[in-house]
């Protein structure tokens, strides 16, 4: 049987109750955009030596010779492990891609995996995603927070019409899909 | 000056050890409400953009406006020093840029970094393609970082808090933060309204 998602305005006061309480315990709040790249970095220089030569890449390692040896990293590892465990008591566990019904799967991977790359390439000019630097910058009074999220809503907007046929199903017909 | 308690860990009542350790538990948190307010479905975070569902700003929007009000309750109370808080810093034009691809990307997907990685927890197929996406993406950035890296850095303003660009304290800041976020989701669920009307 599967439960019923939280009312967001609930849902919203739990998460910034946890919010409050990481930065009030690790100095510091939520990220996730950071460890990917983080990961990137550690399996390029373990592949080749030469990628220390990146500035970008030897960056990560400045504190020691593991990019992964890092708080947002172990962080993320606990996003997955929350993830798995709530599916799983809420009888939502399933393998099985997200997209509108009869959207081809292919083309829903290839702009799944796109987006991804693009998402990452932005969060590397913008120093994080909507966590590291959208709910935490928010919750920490800064100003580029908002220049950031102001942006990603505008550019989400702006190239919406775009991938429509991805996300929205015109005219449903009344009993189509059992 | 006071002493301050929080936060444990700048103030070294935690060992690194153990902030690592609470590095999983708040995850845990996270992620696990990521799938209960339903943040790891890419098709609600996509909705988002053609006002079909407006929970994701909701939830955002009360989860600033909850967490705000915890840092001015206890500043307030002197048990918090809210200046040992990581705060990024602002860069005007790659903020602008990389704020602009994030957009292209999130509607492109329907997920973010964080959601993605609840999401495959649930089981999302889509969820780890985006994941490997993710790498291309680093290794797209490596890359051309000798040819991005003035850009990246520039209109640097350092740390810059709301209160630093209208005047006054922190209180300005939390009464603008409240303000903007209230306004963003009223605004929003009249948007909805409109948009959809005839629509169920």
């Amino acid at each position: 049987m599967e439960k019923r998602y939280w009312n967001p305005y609930f849902g919203g006061v739990v998460l910034g109750t946890m919010l409050f309480l990481t930065f009030a315990i690790a100095s510091q709040g939520f990220g996730a955009s950071g460890t990917f790249s983080r990961a990137t970095a550690q399996l390029l220089v373990e592949s080749d030596k030469s990628w220390m030569g990146n500035a970008y890449v030897a960056s990560y390692f400045r504190r020691g010779l593991n990019a992964l040896d890092n708080w947002t990293v172990m962080e993320t590892i606990g996003i997955f492990l929350g993830g798995f465990i709530s599916a799983l008591l809420a009888g939502r566990l399933m393998i099985k891609p997200d997209r509108a019904p009869g959207y081809p799967l292919m083309k829903r991977f290839l702009w799944a995996f796109l987006g991804g790359a693009v998402v990452m390439f932005a969060t590397r000019l913008a120093r994080g995603c909507t966590s590291g630097q959208g709910l935490d910058g928010m919750a920490t009074f800064s100003v580029g927070a908002w220049i950031f999220m102001f942006a990603a809503f505008a550019g989400a907007l702006i190239l919406s019409p775009l991938f429509r046929k991805q996300w929205v199903v015109e005219n449903e017909d009344e009993g189509g899909e059992a | 000056m006071m002493d301050f308690i929080l936060p444990l860990y700048s103030n070294g009542f935690l060992s690194p050890e153990g902030n690592l350790f609470f590095a999983i538990t708040m995850g845990f948190a996270f992620g696990f409400i990521l799938e209960r307010t339903g943040f790891t479905r890419a098709q609600m975070i996509a909705d988002t953009f053609y006002f079909k569902n407006i929970a994701v700003p909701k939830i955002m929007g009360v989860t600033i406006i909850t967490a705000t009000t915890w840092f001015i309750l206890f500043a307030w109370m002197g048990w918090i020093d809210l200046h040992a808080l990581f705060t990024p810093k602002t860069y005007v034009w790659p903020y602008l840029v990389g704020g602009l691809l994030f957009g292209l990307g999130m509607v492109m997907a329907g997920y973010c970094p964080g959601t993605a990685v609840a999401g495959l927890g649930t089981g999302k197929s889509d969820a780890l393609v985006f994941l490997l996406g993710l790498f291309a993406g680093a290794l797209g950035y490596f890359l051309l970082y000798p040819f991005v890296k003035d850009f990246a850095s520039s209109g640097d303003l350092g740390v810059l808090k709301l209160h630093d660009l209208f005047g006054g304290n922190e209180y300005t800041s939390y009464i603008l933060t409240i303000a903007l976020e209230t306004g963003i989701i009223l605004f929003l669920m009249l948007l909805q309204k409109l948009t959809n009307k005839g629509e169920k």
